[in-house]
């Protein structure tokens, strides 16, 4: 007989794959951002700096939302 | 012997994958917030008043020096960082570094066009405040602070420009 600890995990798996894509998306996104402003205020433009940082903290609020998810999935089994 | 693997490894195979994920986002979440935290430290620098830069004041012409419409070259803050000075058709006087910021040529007025001119690759700059007009320049002329102290012209200090957009 299964385990059903472990059927639990396996119905979760697709959602948190899901996740993590997301996640890794965003990151990258932040990545993205960070290196063009960084070669934009080295070539003195600075127009860019402010939308970019709010933009990524934007982001990383959704990446921790979407990390306390899934401790709140663990946390329910 | 199932008993002794389930012991010596007590953790599921799909268990252990999942926690390993978990970890992975984690750290990813955890770069996340140092990428968050470095966009907004240069959002912060970028806004530092760090564009103007006082030198030691120094006497660099005469008013009588001077017609509208005329040039003169100086030397400012270091004998080797050479400026110009302008005194545009209105009689108001401005100064900037001579050195075109495209390849270190030096430009020169050109008073029926009103702007600095770089003969070496047809650079132009704006005499009212440095900007680029046309040409490979990639950044304005830094401005040079001037006072007037009685008949004399003063330098005292550089202004670098914002790049334009």
């Amino acid at each position: 007989m299964k385990d059903p600890r472990a059927m639990r995990r396996r119905q979760k798996s697709p959602v948190f794959v899901a996740l993590l894509l997301f996640n890794l998306v965003l990151v990258l996104i932040q990545l993205w951002l960070f290196v063009s402003v960084l070669e934009d205020i080295l070539a003195s433009h600075f127009a860019m700096a402010i939308p970019a940082a709010v933009t990524s903290a934007v982001i990383l609020t959704v990446n921790i939302w979407m990390l306390r998810g899934i401790d709140r999935m663990d946390a329910n089994g | 012997m199932d008993t002794h693997v389930n012991q010596d490894f007590p953790i599921d195979w799909e268990e252990d994958h999942y926690v390993s994920r978990r970890e992975f986002f984690k750290f990813m979440t955890l770069a996340s917030g140092g990428l968050a935290v470095g966009s907004v430290a240069m959002a912060a620098w970028s806004k530092l008043p760090r564009n103007e830069r006082t030198f030691e004041p120094s006497s660099i012409a005469m008013r009588t020096d001077l017609q509208p419409g005329k040039a003169l070259a100086f030397s400012y803050p270091r004998p080797k960082d050479l400026c110009i000075l302008v005194q545009k058709p209105d009689g108001s006087y401005v100064a900037y570094s001579r050195r075109c910021t495209h390849l270190s040529c030096p430009v020169d007025y050109q008073p029926d066009k009103d702007r600095l001119f770089c003969p070496c690759h047809n650079g132009a700059f704006s005499i009212e405040d440095g900007h680029v007009l046309q040409g490979p320049p990639p950044h304005p002329l830094p401005q040079i602070m001037l006072e007037i102290r009685g008949d004399e012209i003063w330098a005292v200090g550089v202004k670098a420009g914002e790049a334009s957009a």
